[in-house]
C-alpha cells in the first residue's frame, strides 16, 4: 500500500525537502518564475501521502513561513496554504495510494488549487487585491511535477509497484 | 498496558483538530505581521539563514551565462565596442555641458542662499532573489544593513527609479518595485512640469493618479520625479506614458503608463543613500 515505507528515511526525507528549497532559491525571473511549480509543497504533500508519521502540519508550517520569507509576503499566508493542504492529502489519503501516477495527479490538482486559492484569499485580505490570476499557474506546473514524481517513484521501485498500484 | 479508563487508541488528536490548531497559530501569525510587525525578527533570522544559500544557488546561472557569453561571436564584440565608443563620445559632450550647469547652479545657489542638495553616497547592489509578485512585487539586493541601507532609500538602474528599500536585514535588503500595487511615487511631467502622484498596477505598470480632465498629458510624455516628498531626488526617470483615456464616471483621466527601468531585466542597480536632510530653519 505504501510505495516508501521502507525506504523513507529521514535521510532521504531531509534531503529532498532540502533539495525542493535549494531549487526554489535559484535566482528564476520572468517566464520561468511565473511556471515555477511549489517545489516545497510538492515535496510536503509527498511525504506526508508516504510519511504520514514523520511529516505532516508541524513541517508544512515551517516550510509554509520560508515560503512566505522567500516571496516577502505576510508571515503565515503560505504556511496556512500548506497545512490546508496537508489536511486535504490525509483526508484523502487511503484513497490517493489506490491511483497510477496519472490518476493520482489529477486527484491532486484541486487540492493544489485549493492550496493556492487559501493563499490568494489571506493575501488578499491581509495586503492587496491579487494582481492577476497568474498565481493559479503554478497549479498546473505543481500538477504536471507530481505526475513526473510519481512516475519516477513508480519505476524506480520496479514492477512490483506496478501490480499493486 | 492500558490502566482501566484509559483510552486506548487515542495516541494523538485527529487531522482535523491538528488543523485547526495549526490554523489558529498561522492566523496569529498574519496578525502579529500584518498589524504589530512583530515578526521582523523571524524574517531576519531566515534572512540571515538563507543569504549565503542564496548566494550559492546563483552560481548556476553565472556559470551559464559564461557559457553563452564563450560563444558569442568576435564580430558582434566589435560591433558593441564601436557602438560604446560613439556613445561615450557623445556623452562626453553631455558630461562637459552638465559640469558648466553645476557651476552656474551653485553659483545661484549661493547667490539666492538656497540650501545646497545634500551629499549623496552610492552602494551598488546586484539582484539576489526575486519572489512571487502575486501581491506586492519585491526583489531581494545582495546588499543591506552592513553597506549603510535604511529602509526607504531610493534604487534605481541606469535607465530609472527601480523602486524603494522596504525590508534591510544584515547582509541583504528587499526592494519594493515602482509596479507594485500601493506604491505611491511623486512624479511630475516632464514637458509641462505638472505634479502628480503615481502608483504601481501591478504587472509592470503604473497609473498616474488625480489627473485632471482637462490635464495636458499624452501618450509618450516621460515622468520624473518631483522631489516634493524628500524620499526621492527631483529628476529621476521613473515612467513614460503609454496610454491616457477618459471615462466618463470619473473627473479624472485615466493614465495609464509603463516603468522606464528594467525591473524585470536589471540585475544591477544603485541606491541611492542621501544624509538625512536637516530641516530647514
Amino acid at each position: 500500500m505504501n510505495v516508501a515505507t521502507e525506504t523513507g528515511s529521514w535521510r532521504r526525507i531531509l534531503g529532498t525537502l532540502i533539495l525542493a528549497v535549494l531549487l526554489e532559491q535559484l535566482p528564476w525571473s520572468g517566464w520561468a518564475l511565473a511556471l515555477r511549480p511549489d517545489f516545497v509543497l510538492v515535496g510536503v504533500l509527498f511525504w506526508t501521502l508516504h510519511q504520514p508519521a514523520r511529516i505532516s502540519f508541524g513541517a508544512a508550517f515551517v516550510l509554509g513561513l520560508l515560503t512566505d520569507f522567500q516571496d516577502g509576503a505576510v508571515f503565515g499566508q503560505h504556511a496556512i496554504a500548506y497545512v490546508v493542504g496537508v489536511y486535504l492529502v490525509l483526508f484523502f489519503r487511503m484513497r490517493l495510494l489506490q491511483f497510477d501516477p496519472f490518476r493520482q495527479a489529477a486527484q491532486l490538482f484541486p487540492v493544489f488549487l485549493a492550496v493556492q486559492l487559501a493563499v490568494l484569499l489571506i493575501g488578499w485580505l491581509a495586503v492587496n487585491p491579487p494582481a492577476g490570476l497568474a498565481m493559479l499557474v503554478p497549479v498546473l506546473s505543481s500538477t504536471v511535477l507530481w505526475y513526473l514524481i510519481a512516475l519516477f517513484v513508480r519505476l524506480w521501485h520496479g514492477k512490483g509497484m506496478q501490480d499493486r498500484a | 498496558m492500558a490502566m482501566p479508563g484509559q483510552l486506548m487508541f487515542a495516541r494523538r488528536l485527529g487531522p482535523t483538530a491538528r488543523l485547526l490548531i495549526w490554523l489558529l497559530v498561522g492566523v496569529s501569525c498574519v496578525v502579529a505581521d500584518v498589524r504589530y510587525h512583530a515578526l521582523d525578527g523571524l524574517r531576519s533570522g531566515f534572512s540571515l539563514l538563507l543569504q549565503p544559500v542564496r548566494e550559492a544557488m546563483r552560481a548556476p546561472t553565472d556559470i551559464a551565462a559564461e557559457l553563452g557569453g564563450f560563444f558569442i561571436r568576435h564580430r558582434l564584440l566589435q560591433k558593441e565596442r564601436d557602438a560604446l565608443l560613439i556613445e561615450r563620445a557623445q556623452l562626453l559632450t553631455g558630461v562637459n555641458a552638465a559640469q558648466e550647469l553645476a557651476r552656474e547652479n551653485t553659483e545661484l545657489r549661493t547667490l539666492l542662499q538656497l540650501q545646497s542638495r545634500p551629499g549623496q553616497q552610492l552602494v551598488h547592489a546586484a539582484l539576489l532573489y526575486q519572489g512571487h509578485d502575486w501581491f506586492a512585487q519585491r526583489i531581494t539586493l545582495d546588499q543591506g544593513g552592513s553597506a549603510g541601507l535604511r529602509s526607504g532609500l531610493p534604487v534605481v538602474d541606469a535607465s530609472g527609479l527601480v523602486g524603494q528599500v522596504s525590508r534591510v536585514y544584515p547582509g541583504s535588503s528587499e526592494v519594493t518595485l515602482v509596479s507594485s500595487p500601493k506604491q505611491l511615487t511623486p512624479v511630475m511631467v516632464e514637458r509641462t512640469g505638472q505634479r502628480g502622484l503615481a502608483a504601481g498596477s501591478g504587472q509592470g505598470r503604473m497609473e498616474l493618479r488625480y489627473m485632471p480632465a482637462q490635464t495636458d498629458i499624452r501618450a509618450g510624455d516621460r515622468l520624473l520625479t518631483s522631489g516634493i516628498d524628500r524620499v526621492y531626488p527631483a529628476g529621476i526617470p521613473v515612467a513614460r506614458v503609454s496610454r491616457v483615456s477618459r471615462s466618463q464616471s470619473s473627473p479624472y483621466l485615466r493614465v495609464e503608463s509603463l516603468p522606464l527601468a528594467g525591473l524585470e531585466r536589471s540585475r544591477a542597480v544603485l541606491v541611492l543613500v542621501a544624509e538625512p536632510q536637516a530641516t530647514a530653519p
